[in-house]
């Protein structure tokens, strides 16, 4: 579970003055604790241990309520996650369009599990819930991007145009 | 900038509409920049309208536009582009058509007979948006600025009449406002359809120094898209619904709540409110009437049960969005302990209107019970898919046959699945049945948010109330024992039903399951969690017997529950099974029925979904002796 | 005072009163987990459900968080419908935790059995969260619930030696079925894999309190030196000779 354990490529050393920024510029109030770990995911691809900490200390809550706010929601991850992520939409629609097959194909491509991240840590692969984009079933977004009415036969072009974008 | 009073609002409204009177003559395409049509690259199609204006020697925006629109709400057919003057409608453009469409349509005026939608059934082709059935028969008044204004500026959203509602709110007393809404008889748009004027009025007379207004734009219903179209699309409806609800309960501060997955919404939503903080309409003082109200926006983090009422203010209020037990109300003790209402982004879209209109107006569509109209998404096997607004009442035949033109493929309808993870399907017997809160409540589904998923008979409905138990076995947020173990329990039972290890009395237990989970749970996720289960239990008992002791899945969707078999008598060999059999185990010459080969065939269903003649069908297995 | 019929009979009390408190008032007991005295209620097991009827209608409430705020409110405690759906909340924990002895009594009261699932692995926590409540109510909240769903467990941040943890076992106090385990051995106290030096009382050599406990609790050294109960006997000592000498 330990982050800095897992090989990482930029394991933050000056976490502190990392995060200064950050900190400065969230108030100091309790209901910030999720948009501050969303900025903080944002800058690493992930929540360091230690970030809790310091978030905690900011805003003057126990770390146990961090960490629960960290393991509690999705979007949030205490692993490094990939440059990009690759998000394959399981909502009815697409799974009615057979969103279940093109989620096989990326698995089977890339040799990662949904909810994990390749070795080379380009990209991770997850399952969201619905992105409201259903008249385009089946739907996956990189990133922000967003991919319509994909099929297994189209994952290989995919790929090849997110290998085209710059890292993220 | 700032307009001092209503009055300088008014008189900003009618200049704006004075210019584009004085223009409507002068070419302008209105791209769709929606998320759907900006997935299927309408910002290039938009560069592309530009370069090629400026290629002409046109001054871009004197001589021509091109601006961009939140969601038109038919997303499958982006890019979508209106020329103007003519409302001409453009489907699936690409940037390699833009030329074209500029010599011939925008300085000839004549029509790219490709591009046009053309009715699936019909074939005919539709010149404007108001000729398409599917638009033709909506009534699009809470969708009415999407598609026609850049959510990015709000002048587009004045001129189209943006806080007039407003204007006339601030010359109210409050309780004449909340009296307006009780009056209109306006029911939360979000699922619950709790009628909005009582929820008001509980708020108003709730003690406490501090209220809040709230906007759920968690819309966490799988087929839903609804709530972002409209924060994407028109912001300011929202914003304006939130500030007239302020003024009638007295809260100083709102939030508006937007899942993490819309990211353009977010966008648009907190543009909305810079720009109507620098005008003076919303933040302090606004309209120099004295009031001050200040709106944010919540992004959340990946929960779907952050759409429940006070999941989503614990996850405002910085913690884990897990919901309380309510005895007590959140309109007197919501966020914070404070006198809240929260309503879904739709339902404070819908305000406006009726502040500006008068409830008599709101209710002269609809139904008795449920008046005004419902945005409703209808995708699935339907021929057209998109945003559909139409007045409450409207039949489920209407609905699917005439405005989404029928199911895919003309397969034979199965059901419509209603209300998302918290509703059930109804079956072709219920196609006549007019669509209201209380209707589909009694036939054994719910509204939900609106959501209409069409399937056709290659829908399994044991695998769909499996898939949708795993959905919410996903979210839960895991506090209290029913759903926590009871959609485990569920969950177990429906996989082994669906992987062909069901046992006789399964069905039975899984109704037991579920009722005595809706009956403990702590939530509204929980306590509807069941009803997928329940209403295939109700509608469709055979399939689930079937499941239970043929472990035969009629639908063939389930894996290795079924044989794919070619009727020789429909086969013309037309191969497109082949082509889609993934581990060659179809095998054929061309316009000779082809035949599936048992020893290959791995049951992915892929052959099923490509025959366009409906000849291959799924069989029972011979069980082991 | 508001009046409040349960099973029948008649019980006059605070308005805001839970069912449950009015209910024990009236000498009648409901089955209860996640339930304590001292801990504000949650409601989260779902097993102290009761019908209450209400304007006519009859509906199922969690008495441990249900107020009495309504006069004439009728409350059943057992009807088939509530013990039927208090076994199914029953089974419903049994079968993942089938060997707490709280949970073992309840269902051979209720007639209920554990099925444990081949791929379940059996745990005796059942989420009661009384003794996340008892950190956060007594102590520096070190303890807290991660994860959601079925993977929602109690756990110190990362899983152990939570800096904010002080070693006063309140979560073990009120954990109803055992499974917060800690040990003290050699003049140390361990729980939640960290470990606590104890401070000796002077007088009886009782190994009292922690350190850490005290500091949090703002008592001094020199206080410090005699645990609570013989710092009373010395006070009692000390006003019983100041009696004599006056």
């Amino acid at each position: 579970m330990d982050p800095v354990a897992v090989p990482t490529a930029e394991a933050p050393e000056n976490l502190a003055s990392d995060l200064e920024d950050l900190l400065r510029s969230t108030p100091r109030h309790p209901r910030f604790l999720l948009p501050l770990l969303q900025d903080i995911q944002c800058r690493f691809r992930y929540l360091p241990r230690d970030a809790l900490r310091f978030a905690a200390g900011h805003l003057g809550i126990p770390e146990s309520r961090v960490y629960a706010v960290a393991t509690f929601y999705k979007a949030l991850s205490l692993t490094p996650r990939g440059e990009k992520t690759i998000k394959v939409c399981l909502g009815t629609a697409c799974h009615l369009r057979g969103a279940g097959s093109v989620l096989d194909a990326l698995s089977r491509t890339l040799g990662v599990q949904p909810g994990g991240t390749t070795e080379d840590l380009r990209f991770t692969l997850e399952t969201v819930n619905c992105l409201g984009a259903c008249a385009l079933a089946p739907v996956v977004t990189v990133n922000d991007r967003v991919y319509g009415q994909m099929s297994p036969g189209r994952v290989a072009d995919l790929l090849e145009e997110e290998a085209g974008h710059e890292a993220g | 900038m700032r307009l001092a009073n209503p009055k300088a609002l008014e008189e900003w409204r009618a200049r704006l509409e004075e210019a584009a009177a004085a223009c409507a003559h002068l070419p302008k395409v209105r791209v769709c920049a929606g998320t759907g049509c900006l997935a299927n690259g309408s910002a290039k199609v938009r560069a592309a309208f530009e370069a090629e204006a400026c290629a002409r020697g046109m001054t871009l925006p004197v001589d021509f536009a091109a601006e961009t629109t939140g969601c038109h709400g038919f997303c499958e057919r982006g890019p979508l582009v209106v020329i103007e003057p003519g409302g001409i409608l453009y489907e699936k453009v690409k940037p390699g058509d833009v030329p074209e469409i500029f010599e011939k349509t925008i300085l000839r005026g004549e029509i790219v007979a490709r591009l046009q939608y053309r009715d699936p059934n019909t074939k005919k082709p539709a010149r404007t948006p108001g000729e398409i059935p599917f638009y033709a028969r909506q009534h699009r008044l809470v969708l009415g600025r999407c598609g026609e204004v850049d959510p990015f500026e709000i002048a587009d959203a004045v001129r189209l009449g943006a806080y007039a509602g407003l204007a006339k709110a601030l010359d109210m007393p409050p309780g004449e406002i909340v009296g307006m809404v009780r009056e209109s008889g306006l029911r939360g748009r979000g699922g619950g359809g709790f009628p909005t004027g009582a929820k008001w009025e509980s708020a108003r007379k709730a003690p406490g120094r501090h209220r809040f207004v709230l906007a759920n734009g968690d819309e966490g219903d799988p087929g839903a898209f609804m709530d972002r179209s409209l924060m994407e699309g028109d912001p300011h409806s929202v914003l304006e619904g939130m500030i007239i609800g302020a003024r009638a309960i007295g809260a100083r501060k709102g939030f508006i709540y937007v899942r993490a997955e819309y990211p353009l919404a977010v966008k648009a939503l907190q543009e909305a409110i810079r720009q109507a903080k620098e005008r003076g309409l919303l933040g302090r003082d606004i309209l120099g009437t004295g009031f001050d109200f200040d709106l944010e926006v919540c992004r959340g983090g990946g929960a779907f049960v952050c759409g429940e009422s006070s999941a989503l203010m614990a996850s405002i209020e910085g913690r884990a969005g897990e919901p309380r037990v309510k005895y007590i109300r959140s309109t007197e003790r919501g966020l914070w302990n404070c006198p809240t209402v929260l309503n879904n982004v739709e339902t404070w879209a819908n305000v406006p209107r009726i502040v500006l209109d008068g409830p008599g107006r709101f209710r002269s569509m609809g139904t008795e019970k449920s008046p005004g109209t419902k945005i409703f998404s209808l995708v699935g096997k339907v021929k057209n898919s998109g945003l559909v607004e139409i007045p409450m009442g409207t039949t489920l035949r209407t609905m699917i046959e005439d405005i989404g033109g029928g199911v895919l493929k003309n397969r034979r309808f199965k059901a419509v699945q209603t209300g998302g993870p918290s509703g059930g399907c109804l079956p072709g017997k219920f196609l006549d049945l007019a669509v209201d809160f209380d209707a589909l409540t009694t036939s054994g589904s719910m509204m939900g948010s609106g959501g209409m998923i069409v399937m056709d008979e290659r829908t399994c409905m044991v695998d769909l109330a499996r898939y949708f138990i795993d959905f919410l076995a996903e979210e839960s947020c895991g506090k209290c024992t029913p759903c926590r173990e009871g959609l485990k329990a569920l969950q177990r039972i429906l996989h082994g039903l669906c992987s062909g290890r069901g046992e006789p009395g399964d069905g039975e237990r899984l109704r037991a399951l579920g009722e005595a989970l809706a009956e403990t749970a702590l939530c509204g996720l929980g306590q509807t969690a069941p009803n997928p289960v329940l209403s295939a239990l109700r509608h469709f008992p055979e399939e689930v017997a079937e499941h239970e002791n043929e472990h035969f899945c009629r639908a063939g969707a389930c894996k290795g529950m079924y044989w794919p078999l070619v009727d020789p008598s429909k086969c013309v060999g037309c191969g497109a099974c082949g082509k889609a059999c993934g581990t060659g185990a179809i095998k054929g010459a061309p316009r000779i029925p082809h035949v599936v080969d048992r020893q290959a065939c791995i049951t992915c269903g892929a052959c099923l979904e490509a025959c366009p003649f409906s000849a291959i069908s799924p069989v029972r297995r011979e069980r082991p002796a | 005072m508001i009046e409040v019929t349960i099973d029948g009979r008649n019980v006059s009390v605070e308005p805001g009163t839970t069912v449950l408190e009015a209910a024990r008032s009236a000498g009648i007991e409901i089955p209860t987990l996640c339930a304590h005295e001292g801990l504000p209620p949650e409601g989260n097991c779902r097993l102290c459900s009761v019908e209450v009827v209400e304007r006519g209608k009859a509906r199922i409430v969690m008495s441990c968080m249900y107020p009495v705020n309504n006069p004439g409110l009728d409350v059943r405690t057992v009807t088939d419908r509530v013990m039927a759906l208090r076994r199914f909340v029953l089974q419903m924990l049994v079968d993942r935790n089938p060997k707490a002895p709280v949970l073992q009594r309840l269902c051979s009261q209720y007639g209920v059995k554990p099925r444990l699932a081949p791929e379940v692995e059996p745990e005796l926590c059942i989420r009661c969260g009384r003794c996340v409540r008892a950190c956060e109510t007594n102590g520096t909240s070190a303890l807290g619930f991660a994860n959601r769903g079925w993977e929602r467990e109690v756990t110190p941040p990362f899983g152990e030696n939570s800096p904010d943890c002080i070693g006063c076992l309140s979560c073990a106090d009120v954990c109803p079925t055992g499974r917060i385990g800690w040990e003290e051995k050699g003049g140390k106290r361990s729980v939640w894999g960290k470990s606590f030096d104890l401070v000796e009382c002077e007088r009886c050599r009782e190994r009292y309190a922690t350190p850490e406990q005290l500091r949090f609790a703002g008592v001094d050294p020199e206080t410090a030196r005699l645990c609570p109960r013989c710092r009373r006997i010395e006070q009692q000592e000390r006003m019983r000779l100041g009696n004599r000498g006056a």
